[in-house]
């Protein structure tokens, strides 16, 4: 339910209320990060190359990698709850189709509900299908970082690049406490 | 007034999966999504939860939205079918 505030202008805005992040660290530096893979082809590749690159760029200090069953529709609560517990952040991709964005927005709203710092990665062709998604899920404005499209049936070492260049957003997502995802 | 600058976003959502739509905008707006040979079955998310996406990017309240989905083009052609036969 949103509220009504008056501003200097004497104009009446509603505000919607803004959904809580999880609190973020300071910095990834000798951190646990739970990487998600929802399953689409190159998502186990590309979580685990952004990985590596935390780890060499910004000393992640360890990695939980786990697989979603099934990636269009949301995680099980079972699993979400596994990686709030074995990991301190965690990186969900990737959401290169329309279901998979959806779910993978969804996935990491509960994780930021649950209180772990989320960031989730799609590919720019779904944005739509993301964006709404959040605000279904009670998150509109929820942010999340950008990938080329597609993922699919890329070459190693280009999903290599795709991770070694969204690297940089996904941690500004995960521990720029100015961040603040929600308000519309 | 549907918001055009959303349909652009979503059209962009569904051709990547190799789905078109197309939409009519009056008292009602009718929203066809049609599968195209390439289309990825699992991509597109239950009609259910189109219909706030459609209500998001188009920028129209949900009760005014008459979606059509491939699965209601298959029924129909099997029904089609079956009178056929």
């Amino acid at each position: 339910m949103g509220s009504l505030i008056m501003d200097p202008t004497g104009q009446t805005t509603r505000v919607e209320a803004e959904m809580q992040l999880a609190h973020r660290p300071p910095s990834l530096s000798g951190r646990t990060v739970g990487l998600l893979d929802n399953g689409k082809q190159n998502a186990g590749r590309f979580v685990e190359e952004l990985g590596k690159v935390l780890a060499e760029r910004y000393g992640v200090g360890s990695v939980v990698l786990r697989k979603k069953p099934v990636a269009t529709v949301d995680a099980p609560s079972e699993l979400l709850e596994e990686l709030h517990h074995a990991a301190e952040l965690v990186v969900i991709g990737v959401g290169d189709c329309g279901s998979c964005s959806a779910a993978a927005v969804a996935d990491g709203i509960a994780l930021e509900r649950l209180g772990t710092p989320t960031a989730v990665v799609c590919t720019e062709s779904f944005k739509a299908t993301a964006d709404a998604m959040a605000v279904v899920r009670g998150a509109a404005g929820y942010r999340y970082a950008t990938v080329e499209h597609p993922m699919a049936g890329l070459p190693g070492d280009e999903v290599r690049a795709r991770a070694e260049g969204v690297a940089d957003e996904v941690v500004s997502l995960l521990v720029d406490a100015a961040v603040r995802r929600g308000a519309a | 007034m549907i918001d055009l600058e959303g349909l652009a976003s979503i059209r962009t959502s569904l051709e990547a999966d190799g789905y078109e739509i197309e939409v009519t905008d009056g008292d009602r707006v009718a929203v066809v999504i049609s599968a195209t040979p390439e289309a990825c079955a699992e991509c597109l998310v239950p009609a259910s939860v189109m219909v706030p996406i459609l209500e998001h990017t188009l920028k129209v309240p949900g009760d005014r939205i008459d979606l059509t989905y491939p699965t209601d083009h298959e029924a129909s052609d099997h029904e089609a079918s079956d009178h056929e036969e």
